[in-house]
């Protein structure tokens, strides 16, 4: 039983974290909420070079072969910086092919990916919202020399700049995961924009899209499995970077409660102030605890993987909203403005509480693992 | 990271699991004598005192074994061991502060609990400002006269001997004039009287001592160092417990479910409501973390002795779980949450305080736990200072020393 980082596992997280104090400041950040693409080219490619993009593919395809755990140690990282980028989506995505796609899909996709030539993502919500992969409303139907999707597609993350769309849509034979080219005829995108300026998502409508035969990702209605394996590895490094984020946020208030002076002593000395900090520490350190046990049972194939995935989404979920929020409540006024970095942090962390299952959801497969 | 248990750990709950189904017993162990002879057991067994050194009659276990040990008693239910200050606290302290004569005297009898120890810190104006006891020593040439009052003394009208702070220098500033001293609790000046709790029964007491006389050769460590010796003692509580303590709040959820299943609302059972679910989810997220997080300090202290300050925020974080959770268990339970004593199979939980009893019974214990032992303020405030580093308040009795 070892809960802590092996070495190799602080020094991916040290030079994590040297690489985005310098490359990602908050100024960086901001720079780019103003940009369409919403992401640096530069960063992405820099990125490729440290071996972030393939760091779980396998060797063959330019990767590190390593673990969730690795993932969660960098997302978290990332989650710190609110790291503006697809990163990931496409992660996330190249997991997918390499999980159910042919030997031609693999060496179409990974090794551009694994070099930061290509980008992708993966559009899990349909019109209706739903999580579930049981309920999937956008169709596939058959034609003369393929596929066509019908439906639509809502908060894709960084659909706008990826080269290949993972779309999961209904075949007769049940959900099917389709490789689709953005470019498609009858795809249409529309930028969907939130509170966090540097989370971009994408509204995608399908309207009778051909998709080639070669395109389908594994067997026609065999997707459910890849589509809960996926969803359960996006909940649980969305819960990284907020983990991310929350501990940002935990730092700046601790800092700004050591120096900031009201009724002549620093206003950490307070206990209204000092018990608030050390009760976002201890959210912050049960959702440590929670992201990488899940990450670990993910690595494992632990029989109590799902369940631990649903638990970190859920209790990080609450956790860093709670702990971010709170960070703004130890600024106080200067905590609200534009000016002020925290809110860089505490959207970031909003932005990810309703992706890949949101608190109810998470909640909702835990009763289903436990109560039996 | 690696979040298996070693094979010597699994093979050890293996053992240990045999060894509970063969030895426990089938029948509630109501007198002081049968919870004696389970406690003498187990110690035979290697189950009791795991963490001392085998030279005062430990058994030189790793905290994991011992977690292994609680967790495995927790899931078949075994009456738990008596003595749990004694072998937790005060044992420890003999052993690192006490010299070889008191060694002798007193620690083998207190593992195998032929001698019942409690402690003697809070005092009715005590309570987290421990540092400003009463309870006067006055110094007899070869013993103390003690006179004062403590208060929430567990175990105190079975316990033998006491672990006592007292004054032994009212002149100088508060935390200095304080010293530890083993007190005889079987002698005409000590009379011990029960308090009855929130849950109606009496698990603490008051311990009144007038021209009490302990002897100048039970004086642990210095004249007037006790507040050092208990600032050390306080680190041994956590850790240990927390398997066990999360696999009993585990079967008490599976009794939750069983509630959903039996209860009704709306001719529909409970556990069809979303709303029912939605809290059976947020509480079983909450009560995996906590699991996770007594691994993640059963881990660290595989490395190191001591958790040091962060060891308060797993006290903190078990204990208003324990609030919430039961909280949660009440609002499920409607009516039924009410109940002391058990109507139905699914009201009866382990309540881990020693008393059995119902889902009510464990709610008002849950109270406890953020008083005991520190409470949760003082435990953040240990947190923000000694974890994030934050400025000490001022306080109206610094400013005076």
């Amino acid at each position: 039983m070892d809960y802590s980082f092996t070495s190799d596992q602080q020094l991916l997280k040290n030079s994590a974290r040297a690489f985005l104090d310098e490359h990602c400041k908050p100024a960086a950040v901001r720079l780019l909420w103003d940009d369409p693409r919403g992401e640096s080219d530069t960063m992405w490619k820099e990125m490729a070079q440290l071996g972030w993009l393939g760091l779980s593919l396998p060797e063959a395809y330019g990767g590190s072969a390593l673990g969730m755990v690795e993932s969660a140690i960098l997302l978290e990282e990332l989650g710190r910086a609110a790291y503006p980028g697809p990163y990931w989506p496409t992660v996330l995505a190249a997991a997918a092919v390499e999980a159910a796609g042919t030997d031609a899909q693999k060496k179409r996709w990974l090794s551009a990916i694994a070099t930061g030539d290509a980008r992708a993502t993966l559009a899990f919500l349909d019109a209706d919202m739903d999580w579930d992969p049981a309920v999937m409303t956008t169709r596939a139907e058959k034609t003369s020399n393929g596929w066509a999707l019908s439906g639509t597609k809502r908060f894709v993350p960084w659909a706008h700049v990826a080269n290949v769309l993972l779309i999961p849509a209904r075949a007769p034979e049940g959900p099917t995961v389709f490789l689709v080219d953005p470019a498609a005829s009858g795809l249409t995108m529309s930028p969907v924009q939130g509170m966090d300026l540097a989370t971009r998502w994408v509204q995608i409508n399908l309207d009778k899209v051909p998709v080639a035969t070669d395109s389908l990702l594994g067997e026609p209605g065999q997707a459910t499995p890849l589509l809960t394996s996926l969803l359960r590895r996006g909940a649980v490094g969305a819960a990284a970077e907020m983990l991310g984020a929350a501990r940002r946020c935990l730092d700046m208030a601790v800092g700004y409660a050591k120096v900031r002076e009201q009724f002549g002593q620093p206003i950490g000395s307070f206990q209204a102030i000092r018990h608030k900090c050390s009760e976002m520490l201890l959210e912050v350190e049960n959702s440590h605890s929670a992201v990488y046990y899940a990450a670990w049972a993910l690595d494992a194939k632990a029989e109590d993987e799902g369940l631990a995935a649903s638990v970190a989404k859920a209790y990080v979920g609450d956790a860093g909203r709670k702990v971010c929020g709170e960070a703004i409540q130890v600024h106080g006024g200067i905590g609200f403005t534009w000016e002020y970095d925290l809110h860089i942090y505490f959207k970031r962390a909003k932005a990810l509480e309703p992706m890949y299952g949101d608190v109810d959801y998470h909640r909702e497969q835990i009763v289903r693992y436990v109560a039996r | 990271m690696d979040l298996n248990y070693a094979p010597e750990d699994r093979e050890f709950r293996a053992k240990t699991r045999r060894w509970l189904e063969a030895n426990t017993p089938r029948h509630e162990l109501k007198t002081l004598d049968e919870r004696k002879a389970w406690h003498r057991k187990l110690y035979e067994a290697g189950y009791v005192g795991m963490l001392w050194p085998r030279e005062y009659g430990g058994w030189g276990a790793t905290p994991m074994q011992q977690a292994i040990v609680q967790d495995e008693m927790a899931r078949v239910s075994a009456p738990p061991t008596i003595n749990g200050l004694g072998i937790g606290f005060i044992g420890p302290t003999i052993i690192v502060h006490g010299t070889e004569a008191q060694k002798k005297r007193y620690l083998k009898k207190m593992l195998t609990a032929e001698e019942i120890w409690c402690q003697l810190y809070s005092e009715p104006n005590a309570g987290s400002d421990l540092a400003s006891l009463k309870t006067r020593a006055e110094d007899q040439g070869d013993h103390f006269l003690v006179n004062g009052q403590k208060i929430w003394t567990s175990s105190g009208p079975i316990a033998d001997w006491g672990i006592l702070l007292c004054r032994t220098d009212p002149k100088v500033a508060k935390h200095r004039g304080i010293s530890c001293v083993l007190l005889n609790m079987r002698q005409p000046g000590v009379e011990v009287r029960p308090l009855k709790q929130i849950t109606g029964s009496s698990l603490f007491s008051e311990v009144f001592m007038t021209n009490a006389r302990a002897e100048k050769s039970d004086l642990i460590g210095g004249l007037n160092q006790g507040w050092e010796i208990a600032q050390t003692t306080l680190g041994y509580e956590r850790g240990a417990n927390s398997l066990g303590r999360v696999t009993r709040h585990a079967i008490a959820f599976n009794q939750l479910v069983k509630a959903t299943r039996e209860l009704k609302r709306g001719g529909r059972p409970l556990i069809e409501d979303p709303a029912i679910r939605a809290k059976l989810g947020r509480v079983y997220a909450d009560l995996e973390v906590q699991r996770y997080a007594a691994l993640r300090v059963l881990s660290a202290l595989q490395k190191s002795d001591s958790p040091g300050a962060a060891s308060s925020i797993t006290k903190l974080s078990y204990t208003e779980f324990e609030k919430r959770y039961y909280e949660t268990a009440l609002e499920i339970l409607g009516p039924y949450g009410q109940l002391m004593v058990a109507r139905e199979e699914f009201e009866e939980v382990d309540t881990s305080s020693g008393e059995p009893g119902t889902f009510a019974t464990a709610f008002l214990w849950s109270r406890a736990g953020t008083i005991y032992s520190g409470s949760s303020e003082i435990q953040k405030n240990i947190i923000g200072e000694r974890v994030l580093g934050l400025p000490k308040e001022v306080r109206a009795d610094r400013l005076k020393a």
